[in-house]
């Protein structure tokens, strides 16, 4: 191992393993990436890990998850099977004053050619036998579905150590400098010189970021998710709530508590998202939960992901995002762009750090 | 225990694939866990988890006092969802459709 990289990402989560494996395929450039633990033992292990599309709203940020929906089938060919599934997404609403709202939805999502339907009750039972006859309606799209996290971040790995890129994991991070235009990463094993630096540091990113100098405005969400025993097919498809996975286990869960990194569950949201288990599919009652585990979600402050090259700093950048699994091949491909040729195929302007009034830079 | 030893009975994890993980880097019961699957089914690692902790240890080459235990997990047995869920309302649980889907006034942009 040399010390000196084109290119350090920090953090192979979804996101950083993404970005190194994207930039690796056009084998120009030395990347290494560095991790404090190993892969997935961030957020990136511990998520639904829906693709979804559909209410993700304003409709750029619809859009900017549909394209990199778009992304997963080609993604699977280069990288192999990420039991990658286009189930479809229904999110469904049990009052119908909802369906106004739902119709106006649809109506704003067309505008980037997101289709959705506004389903009666009828027809949502009719897609999905097992839902509650109490729901009123819901909404749909062909373009959701869901991923196994554990594969594609291991995939994107193997994909990326194939192309050469090196990793370095138990290894954390713990000093950043700039030195002659260079920056000197200080880490617990050993110091590396890089000239391009990437932050993808998840939950972690306000704590990195200070030692580049910045205050990163993303704020720590936990969220808490059951998982059941393996159950003969009971769901088809994606339910905003709950999906099943290949192997038979239903995950539901859809919580957010702000209570810095802490990753103990609760008895109190088990029971609440149970309770939900139950009132969207009531035949989960009879259902065994197995296990539940909670993650840590990094939430920039006013909701969208931030992706771009860090203002203050030249060849500094940062991708975090919440959605990341989502998001992950489609901020791959924008940061190799921006890696490499300085500009992107589609405009960052939404994704700038420089858009938060409270961004702060102390260099 | 040979190669094709199974450790995880649940999920029919063997020594080769423990190994394999560790090889790749997997320093920790838990990170064995997310590639393997191993100790994430019906049992929750009550039967294997010494077996992995002894695997760790020969690679490792570390006390078993410093290879650390897998993050327990609730519930410590399988549990009946309709036991799990209270009669209140829920409230920690937010609609995703509600929180996304657009009201009336909200700003166009
Ligand atoms: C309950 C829950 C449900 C979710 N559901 C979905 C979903 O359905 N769909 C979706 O798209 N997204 C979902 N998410 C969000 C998604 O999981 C995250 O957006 C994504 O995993 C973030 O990936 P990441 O690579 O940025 O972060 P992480 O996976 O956390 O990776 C960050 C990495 O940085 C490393 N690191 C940190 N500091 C340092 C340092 N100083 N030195 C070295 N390394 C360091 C860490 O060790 C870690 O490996 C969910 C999240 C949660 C919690």
């Amino acid at each position: 191992m040399t010390n000196k990289y084109d290119v350090v990402v920090i953090g192979s989560g979804v996101v950083g393993s993404s970005i190194a494996y994207h930039l690796s395929e056009k084998k120009d450039k030395e990347i290494l990436v560095l991790d404090q633990s190993y892969p997935l033992s961030g957020t990136s292990g511990s998520t639904q890990a829906w693709v979804w599309v559909h209410n993700k709203t304003p409709a750029w940020y619809g859009e900017l998850s549909m394209l990199s929906a778009e992304l997963y089938p080609f993604l699977e060919r280069k990288i192999g099977d990420v039991e990658y599934k286009r189930t479809g997404g229904i999110a469904p609403f049990f009052n119908e004053a909802d369906r106004e709202s739902a119709r106006r939805l649809a109506e704003k999502q067309a505008e980037v050619g997101i289709d959705i339907d506004v389903l009666t009750r009828e027809q949502v039972l009719e897609k999905e036998p097992a839902l509650s006859a109490n729901i009123a309606g819901a909404t749909f799209s062909k373009i959701d579905g869901n991923v196994n996290p554990f594969r594609l971040v291991e995939l994107y790995i193997k994909a990326a150590k194939k192309n050469h890129v090196q990793f370095s994991f138990y290894n954390p991070v713990m000093d950043i400098k700039r030195n002659n235009g260079m920056f000197e990463i200080t880490t617990e094993k050993d110091v590396f010189i890089a000239k391009q630096i990437v932050l993808a540091t998840g939950p972690w990113t306000r704590e990195v970021g200070k030692l580049l100098g910045v205050d990163i405005p993303v704020k720590q969400v936990r969220g808490q998710i059951l998982v059941t025993e393996p159950l003969a097919p009971l769901i088809k498809y994606t339910i905003a709530g709950m999906r099943q996975a290949d192997n038979g286990e239903i995950l539901i869960g859809y919580s957010k508590e702000e209570v810095g990194y802490d990753r103990r569950t609760t008895l109190d949201v088990i029971q609440d998202t149970a309770k939900m288990a139950v009132d969207y599919i009531p035949a989960l009652a009879k259902a065994n939960i197995v296990r539940c585990f909670a993650g840590v979600r990094v939430i920039p402050n006013d909701g969208y992901p931030i992706v771009g090259p860090i203002p203050t700093i030249d060849n500094a950048y940062i991708a975090v995002m919440h959605s990341g699994i989502t998001l992950s091949p489609l901020v791959g491909t924008l940061m190799t762009e921006l890696l490499t040729d300085g500009e992107t195929s589609i405009d960052l302007k939404n994704l700038q750090l420089d858009r938060f009034n409270e961004f702060k830079s102390f260099v | 225990m040979d190669d094709s030893t199974i450790i995880c009975k649940c999920e029919e994890i063997n020594v080769a694939e423990i190994e394999q993980a560790i090889q790749s880097g997997a320093h920790t019961f838990d990170d064995i866990k997310r590639l393997t699957r191993c100790g994430m089914g019906p049992c929750q690692a009550k039967v294997c988890s010494n077996l992995v902790r002894q695997v760790l240890r020969e690679s490792l080459h570390k006390p078993m006092g410093e290879i650390s235990l897998p993050r327990m997990r609730m519930p410590l047995k399988p549990t009946r969802i309709a036991a799990l869920a209270g009669q209140e309302d829920s409230s920690s649980v937010i609609s995703l459709f509600d929180e996304t889907a657009p009201k009336a006034g909200d700003e166009e942009s």
